[in-house]
């Protein structure tokens, strides 16, 4: 029986990736123009490279890693939060952390800090998104239930809102407000490797301190006390993954401004094919996450050239059904 | 008596210079616009205002000029104030503050906007014409035409190809100022190229696949941040021209048109390749 487990993981995590490869080749393949891909990609690494190795390894490569990378982060980090938190509303676009990051990278950029120093960015990403969990969380309490949780993490969100607009209305740029639709639902057009530099190194340190988390996250379905008896400091892991949410969601919101309900969508659908455990949903929802966001992205290109469809449009128009349906079907619990 | 009389006659003469030929003495002008052209073409004593954008060093050519008058934010109440016998605003003025200056029996001009060399050609004569000031706009028109003539005489014979790009991927296509200065200037405009009419974005990837040879920028507010004036800092925007940075030409040339638009074409004629 276990055995039989295991290999549906693997089979499981082996088809993720392979939707995800396809995804990110797909993405490579689409732009204004048709490109000879496979030529391009290797013109891509000539000294002088040609027009479209160019337009491959400055444009359409960049684009679809931020859209890897930050799909998997979120993914990730959704699934870290609603098994930490044991609650299955908790994703970093509803406590707040994606707000918090985009308010935070606003504060930096618009005021000339990321022209000083560059990782100023990303880091105001990272500030910003731990105050605003850790607010949310003070909000809620330690033991909150679902709907404090996600009331805290309304009114945090509305907060973070209202600073993003009052800053990008006092930003001394005249291009600033226009640019709200941009911080409020996200986009991953025209990035260059540049951004995808100051996105990763965050990024990763982020992951690497949640997939280590997934033993204790296993250990805390069973309760906070049983976990603790089998010598799981809460606080230090509440801590820990506070931290690498931050760390990841700040760097990655910094660059593409906070993308919606891929965090709350992506762990959810995942769960009943892991067997409902925390550990295996980590990997899964990373995969999961970054095949949803490249997807997402794909269709923004699909539309006729210069609609400029921002990609949180489309993931917020399947989230949100989602999370309806997430409503409706818990209130039937209720009954 | 006979001084009476002599002062009846200086004023039989002098009368229809100074009151019959309705020359406007107390101009005002509440569009950034009209203020250019009524700076450049005015006797000083007839301005009585103009808009305080005039004094925006960045998108007023003549802000020096403008500084020696009061300006006015284009509210009813305030120009009723300054007793003007003109007052001209743009094409986009508020209908409504311009129908309500009528109703009250001002006499209010609008301008339309210039999208070519001919269109500034008529708004100059216009301009002069209302504030009876037609031989400094036919001098005026004729500088203009002679810089700019002397310029398409030293075109190279092979143009090279060229873009302007903005904050946001913006870009001026056929119809606009800026593709105009370009063409005069001895440029090929990429966007007009890429059936870009008026002022539209254009793809990254479509302008990187043109191949511009010199990119061109015009922004509002140089120096300051935001995600649409880092799209010009784009690392490919430098390898696709060779290392060469975007050539920044200030605003002011065209925000309106005018004969300041023979400066962004020299800017733009000088920036050629040797």
């Amino acid at each position: 029986m276990r055995s039989v487990e295991l290999i549906h993981q693997r089979m499981l995590i082996v088809i993720l990736v392979i939707v995800m490869v396809c995804l990110f080749v797909v993405s490579l393949f689409i732009g204004s123009n048709p490109l000879p891909v496979i030529q391009a990609a290797r013109e891509s690494l000539l000294d002088t490279p040609t027009v479209i190795g160019l337009i491959f390894g400055e444009i359409r490569l960049p684009r679809a890693l931020i859209a890897l990378f930050t799909g998997a982060t979120l993914g990730l980090c959704g699934a870290a939060m609603q098994g930490l938190l044991r609650n299955p509303l908790a994703s970093p676009g509803l406590i707040g952390s994606s707000s918090g990051a985009a308010l935070g990278a606003v504060s930096m950029l618009y005021f000339g800090f990321g022209v000083v120093m560059p990782l100023a960015v990303p880091l105001g990403g990272v500030a910003g998104a731990l105050l605003a969990t850790f607010m949310v969380y003070l909000m809620a309490g330690r033991e909150g239930g679902t709907l404090t949780l996600i009331l805290a993490g309304v009114a945090i969100n509305a907060l973070a809102l209202a600073l993003i607009s009052l800053l990008l209305n006092l930003a001394p740029s005249p291009y600033a407000v226009r640019e709200i639709v941009l911080w409020m639902m996200g986009s991953i057009a025209n990035h260059s490797m540049t951004d995808l530099w100051t996105l990763l190194p965050g990024v990763l340190l982020g992951w690497l301190m949640l997939f280590g988390t997934g033993r204790s996250l296993d250990a805390l379905t069973l309760g906070a006390e049983t976990a603790s008896t089998m010598g799981i400091s809460l606080s230090r892991l509440r801590w820990r993954i506070f931290l690498a949410v931050a760390l990841s969601v700040g760097s990655a919101v910094a660059i593409t401004g906070s993308i919606g309900f891929i965090g709350l969508v992506v762990p959810h659908l995942l769960r009943p094919l892991v067997g409902f455990q925390p550990s295996r949903l980590l990997l899964t929802s990373a995969l999961g996450g970054a095949s949803l966001l490249l997807a997402a992205d794909i269709s923004t290109r699909l539309f006729p050239a210069g609609t400029d469809i921002k990609v949180g449009v489309l993931t917020s128009l399947v989230g949100a059904p989602f999370f309806l349906y997430l409503i409706i079907k818990s209130r039937r619990y209720q009954l | 008596m006979k001084k009476t009389l002599l002062t009846f006659l200086l004023l039989l003469i002098v009368y229809p210079v100074v009151w019959g030929s309705d020359k406007p003495a107390r101009i005002v002008s509440i569009n950034l616009c009209t203020d250019q052209l009524l700076l450049l073409l005015a006797d000083p004593g007839q301005i009585t205002s103009v808009s305080f954008l005039a004094l925006e060093p960045t998108s007023s050519y003549m802000a020096r000029q403008a500084a020696q008058y009061p300006v006015n934010y284009a509210k009813a109440e305030e120009l009723i104030d300054l007793q003007p016998d003109l007052i001209l605003a743009g094409a986009y003025t508020d209908r409504a503050l311009i129908l309500l200056l009528r109703k009250l029996g001002y006499r209010v001009e609008t301008f339309p906007l210039s999208s070519s060399i001919d269109d500034i050609r008529d708004n100059i004569r216009l301009m002069a014409k209302l504030i009876d000031r037609e031989s400094e706009g036919e001098m005026l028109v004729s500088e203009m035409n002679r810089r700019l003539e002397k310029i398409s005489r030293a075109h190279p014979k092979r143009k090279p190809r060229g873009a302007f790009y903005q904050p946001n991927g913006y870009t001026g296509g056929r119809g606009t100022l800026q593709h105009s200065a370009l063409e005069l200037a001895g440029w090929k405009n990429i966007a007009d190229e890429e059936g870009v009419v008026g002022y539209g974005a254009i793809d990254l990837e479509r302008l990187i696949r043109s191949q511009p040879e010199q990119l061109f920028t015009s922004s509002y507010a140089p120096g300051t941040q935001s995600r649409g004036q880092q799209l010009l800092k784009h690392p490919v925007l430098r390898q696709i021209t060779q290392g060469r940075e975007p050539v920044e030409i200030d605003y002011k040339y065209w925000i309106c048109g005018g004969p300041m638009i023979a400066d962004a074409v020299e800017i733009l004629h000088r920036s050629l390749p040797q």
